[in-house]
């Protein structure tokens, strides 16, 4: 078994993610923020339908931050010294795995749904 | 609500609070100014969110504490330690079942072999309960009552910060 096997492995039993993690991750995919941005980010992604207590925002952002998918940092241009986040590297690799897999169900679903209906 | 919201921050792990305690007071202050000028409702339905979730995290970080505690354990002491997994067999809870039901069906056959055989043995000059219904409406009571006390024991404690979670934090803490 290869290094890139075994690092594969490991994502795949983080997958697939819920729908809170994952909009968190798009969410920081684009640009670094900050907790309100987030929370509002992911409000407006999902047109309303998932809105975010912050108990269960600095949840999520805890274990993300221990798995080491995104880092935390101190915005440079906050006045008091706001705390952002970001992906990481394997953060970024994880999304993309977890897109990939959403891709391949979407297609394979478009598939078999086309077949039923011809 | 930030004055009760700061008091429910207290349940977080002391930790936790620490690295995002005031971070994330800050960001339900900027959400309850977004909400002041709204309808009560959406306000009320704002507020129960915000108890529920931070309550839910609250339990959900105690929990996460609980486990890394566990996994230090088990790394420091090797076999005897207390694991992360669920080691109980899932499978002895139908068993037990099935022997406590064949147990309460054997009584159950035993009494009706008696009764078709009557004047056999004399009546006994005392009424003793059968064995069965003292099994089944005692036991259940029994346990009840000890796990309810326990539960208030372990509540009292947990208020009290003396729980063996926070023993156990205490002493990783110190360790570090």
């Amino acid at each position: 078994m290869t290094l890139d096997d075994m690092s594969l492995e490991g994502i795949m039993e983080t997958l697939p993610l819920t729908e809170p993690v994952l909009l968190i991750l798009l969410s920081l995919a684009g640009q670094p923020q900050h907790g309100y941005s987030i929370l509002k980010d992911v409000e407006r992604m999902s047109a309303g339908r998932v809105v975010l207590s912050t108990g269960t925002l600095y949840g999520a952002l805890r274990r993300l931050l221990d798995d080491d998918w995104i880092e935390r940092f101190e915005e440079e241009e906050s006045p008091r010294g706001r705390q952002a986040y970001r992906l990481t590297a394997q953060g970024r690799r994880n999304l993309q795995a977890e897109i990939d897999r959403m891709k391949h169900i979407t297609r394979l679903a478009t598939l078999r749904v086309a077949t039923k209906e011809s | 609500m930030l004055a009760v919201y700061q008091r429910l921050l207290r349940l977080y792990p002391a930790e936790h609070r620490k690295f995002f305690g005031e971070e994330m007071l800050a960001v339900l202050r900027e959400e309850s100014d977004e909400n002041a000028d709204k309808r009560l409702f959406t306000r009320s339905r704002f507020f129960v969110r915000e108890i529920a979730g931070l309550v839910t995290g609250a339990l959900r970080e105690h929990f996460r504490v609980w486990l890394e505690i566990q996994e230090e354990l088990s790394f420091v002491t090797g076999r005897v330690a207390m694991r992360n997994g669920f080691r109980f067999p899932k499978t002895t809870i139908v068993f037990m079942t099935l022997i406590l039901a064949c147990v309460v069906t054997a009584i159950k056959r035993g009494e009706d072999i008696a009764a078709s055989v009557p004047n056999v043995n004399p009546p006994l000059p005392i009424h003793i309960q059968p064995v069965h219904s003292i099994l089944l409406g005692g036991i259940p009571l029994l346990f009840a009552f000890f796990y309810a006390a326990g539960l208030i024991g372990w509540a009292i404690l947990f208020a009290l910060r003396r729980s063996g979670v926070h023993r156990l934090a205490d002493m990783s803490g110190e360790r570090q």
